[in-house]
């Protein structure tokens, strides 16, 4: 609506993150450059599922309106790049496991609020025309924040040698969650008739519970040695 | 952390910095809740006097007729509210632009309110005004628009803190924003007129001229369609021209012993501007024109597609055994014989050239001493239907045949061709003289091969009021001109255009541009809003900031819980 409502929607997305990156310890171990190369990760395997999807799946030429599950569904399939990509930024990365975890999740996160909210709120929430969707823009990029740590956390449990037998399954679970959880979503929303904000509160519940598993799993996994 | 971090970034970005600062200044426009068009009201000076409304830009909040402080806002009304007290009232306050909403389809209006309309306008236009008075066709999102400004202005300045708390956080205000520039003279306007003739058969012949004005006049330019005054003159003067040129054609009636000169006037409305060059050119600068010779008299069209009366307006009452005497005689004696339900009489009226405008165009041929007369269904000059821009074709033609009355001017078919019939059959009577030889009054020429033809009287209705035809909107490369031009052609001999330009020092019209616009409607919140969300998102991220900080809790708790169970194993 104006540069006021710009700097709000800006301060609401960034400032989680900052907050996140201060306390949890990271910038005492001189982790900024570590993030910078986990983003640039993001951007790499942003660039080859596009040019895969680009390739690979035909557009949707059906009724608008109808929901193409099966089509979207292999799309989402696709996201598994970004699980590779984030056992690719952790694997090359030396240190203790929540350090990585963390790394890995700010520098991918990061990038993404970059990449995909900047110029949404420079062109739209800098305008006369007030629209909310700009603040539910920022809350999403919270909530994102939240699922990329436990996605990390998830992948990395996942990649464990020392993973006990009992685990594998909660944990491929949560994987396939994780990746899916977009495609869920519009699910939702479609068959549910969701409005915005309530598929926002909808997201936030769903990840709440996600990123609850897996730091269920996590802290079991790493205090039963 | 900044140093590390000034540096990573200057190495990564050094190349991308002037990529993205042009991306960054690009300044894409914002999409608006709502983008319409809107008609300006007419603004044009005439003969020194200035009309109509004077500015074009608005860049206001929108409030409607209830609000309290209407100054430098943009007012809104609807038609089915509109009232001249309500309009003056918001030029009093200083209103920034008054926006007035018209429905889609006009005959769902009841009548007495178009009425009024029509009798307000010229009211509205004599009252100059610096203000921006637009018009606007009403869709849904624009009447949604209309609603909840209407909601928020009503109840502006009756509740509590609370209550004025909570209305902020959920209320929408509108902005309403034009996309054009001011609005300035349009300079060296070209009104075009058209002329044409049939010569008859024989020299020195007397000349009958029949004149008819195209454009039409409405309170907004592009909104003024002008079915009936003058759309009927100009379909009935073609279709006269059509059959005219069939007859003095054809080889077993010949010509007759009279010349028709055939005249479309344009800048009609606007104190027949075309008229008055015309006649200057012709008798003042020309050696040899039809007009300088012999003239038996020159009737002109003016509003006749509807009702059944006829009046024959003159400015000065013909004299025994003139021309324009047999032409009055032969009209009572077609329509007593052959359309008994027709009610004809002549109306008198001097010219009165103190007025600021003349009342019919053959006012401008008697200043010259031409025998001139005004056909018409109107008894007065001041008809409102003659400038009104509810004069349209009528849409629902499914409604007229149940018998209900359309609301405000239009065009009733049957009644232009009989009129045209009667026009057609009298100028008949008077060129070949038939009364003199003895030919009875029922007889009628126009039948059969020769009839009428009402389907060509529609389609050529229809094409009139297809786009509006106001004196501002036709230049001399319109298309209604060159399709004029090119019918003439078709029937008539030796057409051209004739031209009127404005004088350069002392105009007697001036028409300004910026006359149609888009204007964006953008959904607004007051500032207050901001201030509290701006309070509500540092109270959220403080929360945040403690739960992260407090994190270590949740962690140490899911251990207690999880470590029993280890110590178990």
């Amino acid at each position: 609506m104006t540069l006021f409502h710009f700097g709000n929607c800006v301060s609401l997305a960034y400032f989680p993150y900052f907050i996140t990156y201060k306390c949890s310890g990271l910038s005492e171990y001189n982790a900024f450059w570590r993030c910078v190369q986990a983003g640039a990760t993001y951007l790499f395997v942003q660039l080859c599922k596009m040019l895969f999807l680009a390739t690979f799946f035909p557009t949707w030429e059906g009724a608008v309106g109808v929901y193409d599950f099966v089509g979207e569904f292999m799309k989402a399939t696709v996201d598994l790049a970004d699980l590779l990509g984030l056992h690719l930024v952790m694997s090359r990365n030396a240190g203790k496991g929540e350090y990585k975890i963390m790394v890995a999740a700010m520098g991918w996160a990061t990038a993404e609020l970059i990449m995909s909210r900047c110029i949404p709120f420079w062109v739209g929430a800098r305008g006369i025309e007030f629209d909310w969707k700009y603040i539910q823009m920022s809350f999403d990029s919270n909530i994102s924040l939240v699922h990329y740590i436990a996605m990390a956390a998830v992948v990395w449990m996942f990649t464990r040698y020392d993973l006990p037998k009992s685990f594998r399954l909660p944990v491929t679970i949560l994987l396939g969650l994780c990746v899916y959880k977009g495609f869920l979503m519009e699910l939702f929303v479609h068959v549910f008739l969701l409005g915005s904000w309530t598929a926002l509160l909808v997201k936030a519940v769903l990840t709440g519970a996600i990123s609850l598993c897996s730091l269920f799993l996590f802290v079991t996994l790493v205090h039963s040695n | 952390m900044f140093e590390e971090a000034s540096e990573v970034l200057e190495n990564m970005l050094k190349w991308s910095l002037p990529l993205s600062l042009v991306l960054f200044l690009v300044l894409l426009r914002a999409e608006a809740a709502h983008e319409f068009s809107v008609y300006r009201m007419q603004q044009y000076d005439l003969q020194g006097q200035t009309y109509g409304s004077r500015n074009a830009i608005l860049n206001t909040e929108a409030r409607t007729v209830e609000a309290e402080v209407l100054s430098r806002r943009c007012v809104m009304m609807r038609l089915a509210d509109f009232s001249y007290e309500k309009y003056q009232k918001a030029l009093q306050q200083s209103a920034g632009a008054v926006v007035i909403i018209l429905p889609q389809n006009m005959s769902t209006m009841p009548q007495d309110i178009v009425q009024q309309f029509m009798e307000l306008e010229p009211e509205l236009l004599a009252t100059e005004t610096i203000v921006p008075v637009y018009f606007a066709l009403e869709d849904e999102e624009l009447l949604s628009i209309y609603t909840q400004t209407q909601i928020s202005s009503s109840s502006q300045g009756s509740s509590s803190a609370a209550e004025v708390l909570l209305h902020t956080a959920t209320a929408n205000g509108f902005q309403m924003v034009t996309s054009g520039a001011q609005s300035k003279a349009v300079s060296d306007w070209a009104i075009t007129s058209l002329e044409g003739r049939l010569t008859g058969a024989g020299e020195d012949l007397p000349t009958i001229v029949l004149v008819a004005h195209y454009d039409s006049f409405g309170v907004a330019p592009w909104l003024s369609y002008g079915a009936d005054s003058n759309g009927s003159g100009v379909a009935i003067l073609l279709e006269l021209a059509r059959l005219f040129s069939r007859l003095y054609s054809y080889k077993r009636s010949h010509a007759g012993r009279y010349n028709l000169l055939f005249f479309l006037s344009g800048g009609g409305k606007f104190n027949y501007q075309g008229t008055k060059r015309w006649l200057e050119d012709n008798l003042d600068h020309t050696d040899s024109s039809l007009l300088q010779d012999n003239v038996a008299f020159v009737l002109c069209l003016d509003t006749l597609g509807n009702s059944d009366n006829l009046y024959l307006h003159v400015s000065k009452p013909p004299k025994e055994g003139s021309p324009q005497h047999i032409l009055l005689k032969e009209l009572e004696t077609v329509v007593a014989h052959q359309h008994p339900e027709l009610k004809f009489s002549m109306v008198h009226k001097k010219i009165n050239l103190a007025d600021d405008t003349l009342a019919w165009e053959h006012e401008r041929f008697g200043i010259r001493r031409l025998p001139a007369f005004t056909l018409s269904h109107l008894e007065s000059h001041r008809s409102p239907a003659r400038h009104s821009i509810m004069d349209k074709r009528s849409v629902s033609s499914s409604l007229e045949g149940a018998g209900e009355a359309t609301a405000g001017p239009h065009v009733d078919l049957t009644k232009l061709s009989r009129n045209t019939k009667v026009i057609a059959e009298t100028l008949a009577r008077v060129i070949y003289n038939l009364t003199e030889k003895g030919v009875s009054g029922d007889l009628e020429i126009f039948t059969e091969q020769m009839q009428v033809q009402e389907d060509q009287l529609a389609s050529l209705l229809d094409w009139l009021t297809a786009q509006p035809r106001a004196a501002q909107l036709l230049d001399k490369d319109s298309s209604i001109v060159h399709t004029l031009e090119y019918y003439l052609n078709h029937y008539l001999k030796d057409v051209k255009r004739h031209l009127v330009r404005a004088d350069k020092r002392d105009p007697e019209f001036v028409f300004y541009d910026q006359l149609k616009q888009t204007m964006n409607a953008y959904r607004v919140k007051p500032a207050i809003f901001d201030l509290l969300l701006a309070f509500c998102i540092a109270s959220y991220l403080g929360v945040l900031y403690l739960a992260i900080q407090n994190f270590g809790l949740l962690y140490s708790f899911l251990r207690r819980v999880t470590s029993p169970r280890v110590k178990q194993h």
